[in-house]
């Protein structure tokens, strides 16, 4: 069965929201009922053939095409099934994702994997700024699922992130991992300035020396750290992208933190980490 | 039936159900893994007042392992699945946790699963955390030597226990020499173990006793010294020893390889080197549901 494709025709002048377009929402209905499914844009009254040419079958399996950041909140909520965005997301991508997997093959805005519960998000470009993180109206950030992002990441990235794992294959912005709860960050570039600001638990994972950290770490020597090695094998497992770590050790500078806020949390300084 | 001048008695072995779980031990290097593993599985012979039976059911390169380290695999045999719960968790808190360097992962997966990690990790005091990769969470303890990564549960799975074939010979040097090269061959056998010491048993025994307090004692009728003794012996004038191999396994095909595998192994040491018959230890079919029939197996 050809997948479900909606092909941006008309480039929005405003922010169109898509989250009723997830796999579990359209399971079931027919293109003529996809098409008439109203969007939510500010002071506009849409519906998904305004926008979209739709065509395939498949719900389980949705592409969207030429998609740029004026869409926003992709697969928000979504429980299953697949969404592959080719061209750009906007912000709030994959909000509240309970499951499923979303590919984007280009950038990503704004507040991506924020709130989310599980799943997997796979960017190919950068992302901006709150990946993962809470909004300020929650207490939690991500609550499981992976996130890996190919390109660089805005600032704080996983801010009170509660569970999950992260990956920014290039550099993340000021403020990663602040008040981080729990869940695993690994930034294979470099981090800007405060890195682990008030993080409570969790493990932050950077590659490269002369990191900037939040000033409530301290050294706790350099170490092996067995359970690196667990994660990076099953990494590794994860596809032909992220075989390189293969080649990674468990050799650490490890500090613990955030002292300042009787934090238990850990940033490890990749010391054996060939690329 | 005779298999190069050794005969096999026209008879079966009984055995009954269980509760398993394998366990894959990690270290540093192999030898530091089988420190582990051995001591978990040391007192593990029998159920009767061991708790458990275990054994060592083979070593694991670093590609086999989840954390790409030298290993060893051992399954864990119990009569319930509460009684394998007790066991794992002091055995390997005990065992493995306590030997450098170690890790400690589920080699089984089911639906039914019990603690490994889940009850460990409060030896970290507060200093514990855990990580969640593909859906598996690992408990990591901070101890003394560096961290102790712990899978959280283990799968149960039914299984077999009592397999089992009894060698007689001229003498107990020519029974173990002979057993010895079914042992070897039986270690190659997946998901089957023999959890007695050298995998040999040397005092056999019989349900019962005419002692109240014991459930179990020596099996007269194949004591080479009570032979012309007790009435019902089941041994000829040259058999002067008698050892018993008892295989436990994953399912009934494991132990039926492993004792194919171990009879030919006795019978290819042969007649001429002091090896008589083969015969299996069973109780009329009221012990347990699991028959294997040794000329069957050996068709």
């Amino acid at each position: 069965m050809k997948p479900l494709c909606f092909k941006l025709v008309r480039q929005p002048a405003f922010k169109v929201d898509l989250s009723s377009l997830t796999p579990d929402r359209l399971a079931g209905k027919s293109l003529a009922e996809i098409r008439r499914i109203k969007l939510a844009a500010p002071g506009q009254s849409l519906c998904v053939a305004d926008l979209f040419e739709v065509t395939g079958r498949d719900t389980q399996n949705i592409q969207i095409r030429r998609c740029t950041h004026m869409v926003r909140n992709i697969g928000k909520g979504m429980l299953q099934g697949d969404i592959d965005v080719h061209g750009h997301a906007g912000d709030y991508l994959g909000r509240h994702m309970q499951g499923g997997r979303i590919t984007v093959s280009g950038n990503a805005g704004d507040w991506v994997a924020s709130g989310m519960l599980s799943g997997r998000i796979d960017i190919s470009g950068d992302v901006g700024d709150y990946v993962a993180a809470a909004s300020p109206d929650e207490r939690y950030g991500m609550a499981d699922g992976l996130v890996t992002i190919w390109g660089s990441a805005g600032d704080r990235v996983g801010d009170r992130m509660r569970r999950g794992q992260i990956l920014v294959y290039k550099d993340a912005g000021d403020y990663t991992g602040s008040r981080m709860i729990a869940g695993t960050i690994l930034v294979l570039g470099r981090c800007g300035h405060y890195t682990g600001y008030r993080m409570k638990r969790g493990t932050i994972i950077l590659r490269g020396s002369n990191q900037h950290l939040s000033p409530g770490f301290s050294s706790c020597g350099y170490l092996k750290m067995e359970f690196l090695r667990l994660l990076f094998k099953q990494t590794a497992k994860m596809g032909r992208r992220f075989a390189f770590f293969r080649d990674f050790g468990p050799e650490v500078h490890r500090y613990a933190g955030d002292l300042s806020c009787e934090g238990k949390g850990e940033i490890f300084i990749l010391q054996n980490a060939r690329m | 039936m005779k298999i190069n001048g050794v005969i096999i008695d026209d008879t079966f072995a009984e055995a009954f159900p269980m509760k398993a779980t394998r366990i894959i031990i990690t270290a540093m290097t192999l030898k530091w893994a089988y420190y582990a593993a051995n001591s978990l599985t040391g007192f593990a012979s029998s159920v009767i007042a061991c708790g458990c039976e275990a054994a060592i059911e083979r070593d694991l390169t670093p590609a086999e392992t989840p954390d790409g380290r030298p290993g060893i695999a051992v399954i864990i045999f119990a009569m319930s699945t509460s009684q394998l719960q007790d066991q794992v968790t002091k055995r390997v808190g005990q065992s493995v946790m306590t030997t450098a360097t170690s890790a400690c992962f589920a080699g089984t997966h089911s639906d039914k699963q019990i603690s490994l990690g889940k009850g460990l990790r409060y030896f970290g005091d507060g200093f514990q955390n855990s990580k969640v990769f593909n859906g598996v969470r690992y408990w990591r303890v901070p101890v003394m030597h560096g961290e102790f990564v712990c899978e959280e549960t283990t799968g149960v799975v039914p299984a077999i226990g009592g397999g089992n074939f009894i060698v007689m010979a001229k003498t107990a040097r020519h029974g173990l020499a002979a057993c010895e090269l079914a042992i070897k061959a039986i270690d190659r056998i997946h998901g089957a173990v023999t959890t007695f010491p050298g995998g040999v048993v040397g005092s056999g025994s019989k349900v019962g006793s005419k002692y109240s307090f014991m459930i179990a004692s020596t099996n007269e009728a194949f004591c080479p010294t009570l032979k012309g003794q007790v009435s019902g012996s089941h041994l000829t004038e040259e058999i002067g020893s008698v050892l018993e191999i008892v295989i436990n396994g994953l399912s009934e095909a494991a132990i039926k390889e492993a004792m194919h595998v171990g009879i030919s192994a006795i019978c290819k040491h042969g007649h001429d080197k002091g090896i008589y018959r083969i015969s299996a230890g069973n109780y009329g079919g009221k012990l347990g549901p699991h028959h294997f029939h040794l000329r069957e197996i050996m068709r």
